[in-house]
């Protein structure tokens, strides 16, 4: 019998952590995996899983240390491997997609740059038989317009053609293996579903064998074969797909099943298991963001957008002219007290909703955007702005771009209310400490630096830093994208404890129509800049009007099988 | 699937080139016009050209006469107006002590500068660079602890320090280098340099030495900053993933994103080194601009000092367009919003 592709043994993994101490991150993990298969890792946010994935590449920080087993591909132990002989497996033998494909890609070098010095570096190609092959890859990958795309950078596209990109750079060597770590985390519903069905098409087509990481049992239906639970860097369960969702063995991932909320009906709280310790601290950090938090006046309007439009300009738009409309006569109320939700798929304009909100994107002209009655184009002053973002205040999708990376996490946190004098300095270590625990990190975090977080956990500093300064309204873009069902429920049940005790606010967008059924009073509809439908969420969301809205809602994945 | 490709992802308004180098053009304007009348008045108010022309034994009648043939018995605001006049005009008025145009002047000596200046932020990116980005990858290693000292030393030492250091070990002790003045030069469009000649280039380096320790320890600090920063992003994980080699990793994916702060402190710094780079200039005896500047002020040679101040504050305009301009092109970011 020939060797698996991958067998993992037995694999311990420690992070040396600021002090000296060392932090078991993955304890005795074992996995085999055969060729032309495709095995999930799940687990909770900060369970260990992209350390595994970066362990199989030799990605891992200079404080990762491997303390025990071997990681053999086809039969060789790899943990032992120089930088140089992983670089000559990265790529060639094994291809990486990672957790957000908006940061995965050089903002300064263009899209062909970046894939064709992978195809220049893996194969024997060059030049303009490179370029060529580059172009049939990023067909298969179905991006559309692919040899357009060549000459464009990473922001000027969205996060589903970006994510394609990467396949197409994971593919380009025809690897044996890739490490696929939250390789949807950060789309929307439709474009995740699409992206999934091209990963899994390649990985027949090509025979490729994938480990796939993921929070989301629904992917984990979708894509995979075989299945292994991961819980605090240990493995509770694996086994066959069908098996360990249908009739999972143990404890902790039936919980985990029953965890994930379903857009057909809707609880008063997101069911929790595993809850966040109730410390002292923690007590301290919610009595903190309640005492702030100007009770709300129910029912009055709080932001009032009316006619918002916005055109970007055709970029580099050689032929097009006009501009690309992003948004399109826009209008709605946001009452002090409810949460709005606002779906849609990608590209509809939700996020420039909020940018135009925000003042990060000028609207056109016309349009008209108050909050608490005062036009925000108005509030230009010093004064005036301090008062606007201490009241309204983001929280985004993509949590490592909009931390700074070299301040600590609890700096991260507490400088915004520290530069506008809310707390004094003396104030601000505990309160971040306070408010780490607050969103279910330990108080030792505070002195982690950004890029030493897992994913989901980055996202929670980014939580807590809008938390704290306790704003009326915040509007939420994704904001439990990279978050497993267990600490999401977490989190939205304190936002929603928080709203109904304080009145606060929430616009939230998400792509997880079931989220959205748990937490909105109403939701709006986007589709191409538009507002398709708006209504109360429970109508919307069950008996929708529009077939665009009723297309969403099949389009969400479910805890269903495929046939193998 | 609609997957638009829209990202907008940087939070800037949009605001056309062209709009934004005309709105820069404007404030230039006043901008200039505030400098001229700051330093006219300074000048004024520092020192009597008259008495200091004239000399000691002149009596009052000749004081006089020499006032009224430079324009300087008129009143004040006439005076700054006949000069602002003039200036529109090209014309920056002829010196006291040189009996010259001013302009002349200036440009007869700037070639100096500049072959220096250039040099010596040349020597500052070349091995500020990779110094920086050395002590960024290995913060453990002994070398980055010396070179991070070396930067701290640098620093502290004041540059007219520095120079008689250079020449008590260069010129003194080991007698390889001329200690000051400037060496033979070569005509190339008209103009004298004497970087392109042998044994031109062994009196440029001493001065140009002296302002590049300075150079090299910014460029050092800001590059190794930024690859501390740059090293930790998403993106330089996944392209080691792709397996491409170590140095394009360097050269490419994180020289690209760091040069980006570089660029932009080096324009501001070129500006300055170039208009005051006077301590360098006097000590090493070096005919540039900047020595002129000094020796004019001595000599209340106003007409001097004044266009100086305004070249001066018009070269720093027009180098901030240019790294504003190189900026946008480095970071397409910018460039596409
Ligand atoms: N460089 C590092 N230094 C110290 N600790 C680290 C480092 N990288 C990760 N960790 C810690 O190791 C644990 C596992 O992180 P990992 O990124 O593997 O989690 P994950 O399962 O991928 O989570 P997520 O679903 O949120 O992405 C986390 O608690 C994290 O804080
Ligand atoms: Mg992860």
């Amino acid at each position: 019998m020939m060797a698996p592709l991958l067998a993992i043994e037995d694999l311990s993994i420690a992070y040396q952590l600021g002090d000296g101490r060392d932090a078991e991150a993955i304890s005795g993990f074992s996995l085999h995996l055969e060729r032309g298969r495709i095995v999930g890792i799940v687990g909770q946010s900060g369970a260990g899983k992209s350390t595994i994935g970066k362990a199989i590449l030799g990605l891992m920080g200079d404080n990762a240390r491997i303390t025990g087993g071997t990681i053999a591909l086809d039969g060789t132990d790899i943990t032992r491997f120089s930088e140089a002989r992983f670089a000559a497996i990265r790529g060639k033998r094994i291809g990486y997609i990672y957790q957000n494909p908006m940061t995965a890609l050089n903002p300064v070098l263009s899209i062909g740059e970046q894939l064709i010095e992978a195809i220049e570096a893996n194969t024997t190609r060059r030049g303009g038989d490179a370029r060529a092959y580059a172009v049939e890859l990023l067909k298969s990958a179905e991006v559309t317009h692919a040899e357009e795309r060549l000459a464009k950078y990473p922001h000027q596209l969205s996060g589903g053609l970006c994510q394609r990109i990467v396949f197409a750079i994971a593919i380009a060597a025809q690897p044996d293996l890739i490490i696929a770590d939250e390789p949807t985390t950060a789309l929307d519903v439709t474009v995740q579903k699409a992206v999934l069905a091209t990963l899994k098409k390649l990985a027949r087509e090509k025979q490729i064998s994938i480990v796939l990481i993921t929070h989301d049992m629904g992917v984990v239906a979708q894509m995979c074969d075989g299945v292994s639970v991961l819980w605090r860097g240990r493995l509770v369960e694996h086994g066959p797909t069908a098996q360990v969702i249908g009739a999972p063995r143990e404890r902790y991932t039936r919980d985990l099943m029953a965890a994930i909320p379903t857009v057909d009906h809707k609880r008063a709280r997101f069911d929790v298991l595993d809850s966040f310790e109730d410390t002292p601290g923690r007590r301290r950090g919610i009595a903190f963001l309640k005492s702030g938090i100007a009770a709300g006046r129910d029912g009055q309007s709080l932001l009032s957008i009316r006619n918002l439009s916005k055109t970007f300009d055709a970029q580099g738009g050689r032929g097009t002219s006009g501009g690309f409309r992003a948004l399109d006569g826009v209008a709605f109320e946001v009452f002090a007290g409810e949460t709005l939700g606002i779906v849609g798929e990608s590209g509809s304009g939700k996020s420039t909703i909020g940018r135009a909100i925000l003042g990060l994107v000028e609207p056109d002209a016309g349009a008209s955007i108050a909050f608490q009655g005062r036009p925000i184009a108005e509030m230009r002053g010093r004064r005036d702005r301090v008062a606007l973002s201490r009241s309204l205040q983001c929280i985004f999708q993509d949590p490592y771009s909009s931390l700074n990376p070299r301040m600590n996490a609890g700096t991260n946190i507490t400088y915004g209310i520290v530069a506008q004098g809310l707390v004094s300095r003396a104030e601000a270590k505990v309160l971040a400490q306070d408010l780490l625990e607050v969103v279910g990190l330990p108080r030792a975090a505070a002195g982690k630096m950004p890029h030493a977080f897992s994913g989901g956990e980055r996202q929670r500093i980014g939580i807590a830093r809008a938390l704290a300064f306790r704003p009326e309204l915040i509007f939420c873009d994704e904001p439990t994208s990279a978050l497993d069902v267990t600490v999401q429920a977490e989190i939205l049940n304190l936002m929603k404890e928080l709203q109904e005790t304080l009145g606060l606010t929430l616009v939230f967008v998400s792509h997880d129509l079931a989220v959205v059924r748990q937490m909105c009073d109403r939701v709006i509809v986007m589709r191409a800049g538009r507002m398709v439908e708006e209504g109360n969420a429970d109508e919307v969301l069950t008996a929708p009007r529009e077939t665009y809205t009723r297309d969403l809602l099949a389009a969400m994945p479910r805890i269903a099988f495929e046939d193998a | 699937m609609a997957e638009a490709d829209h990202g907008h992802r940087c939070g800037r308004t949009d605001e056309t080139m062209t709009n934004f180098i005309l709105r820069r053009l404007g404030q230039s304007i006043i901008l200039l016009l505030i400098m001229s009348v700051l330093v006219f008045a300074g000048m004024y108010v520092i020192s009597d050209p008259v008495a200091v022309m004239a000399g000691e034994d002149a009596t009052e009648a000749d004081r006089q006469a020499l006032a009224r043939s430079f324009g300087l018995d008129q009143p004040l605001p006439i005076q700054y107006l006949t000069f602002l006049g003039k200036i529109v005009q090209g014309d920056f008025g002829t010196s006291f002590v040189y009996g010259r145009p001013v302009l002349a002047l200036i440009f007869e000596r700037l070639p100096a500068t500049l072959e220096v200046v250039f040099l010596a932020i040349l020597v500052g990116l070349a091995v500020g660079i990779p110094l920086g980005i050395y002590s960024g990858l290995n913060r453990k290693k002994a070398p980055t602890k010396v070179i991070s000292f070396g930067t701290t030393v640098g620093y502290s030492i004041p540059n007219f320090w520095q120079a008689l250091l250079f020449i008590l070990v260069f010129a003194v002790w080991l007698r390889v280098l001329p200690a000051s003045g400037r060496g033979p030069t070569t005509e190339i469009f008209g103009v004298g340099w004497s970087v392109f000649n042998a044994e031109g280039l062994r009196y440029v380096i001493l001065p140009a030495a002296n302002l590049a320790v300075a150079l090299i320890c910014m460029q050092t600090r800001l590059a190794r900053s930024g690859t501390q920063e740059v090293m930790y992003q998403d993106y330089m994980m996944f392209a080691r993933a792709k397996g491409i080699a170590r140095s394009r990793l360097i050269g490419r994916h994180l020289l690209r994103n760091i040069l980006i702060p570089i660029v932009t402190i080096t324009g501001l710094e070129l500006g300055t080194l170039i208009a005051f780079s006077t301590v360098t200039e006097t000590v090493f005896s070096w005919p540039g601009i900047g020595k002129l500047l000094l020796d004019s002020i001595y000599r209340s040679d106003r007409p001097v000092v004044v266009a100086y101040m305004i070249l001066a504050t018009l070269m720093f305009v027009l180098i901030n367009l240019v790294a504003d301009i190189i900026y946008a092109i480095l970071d397409p970011r910018i460039r596409y919003s």
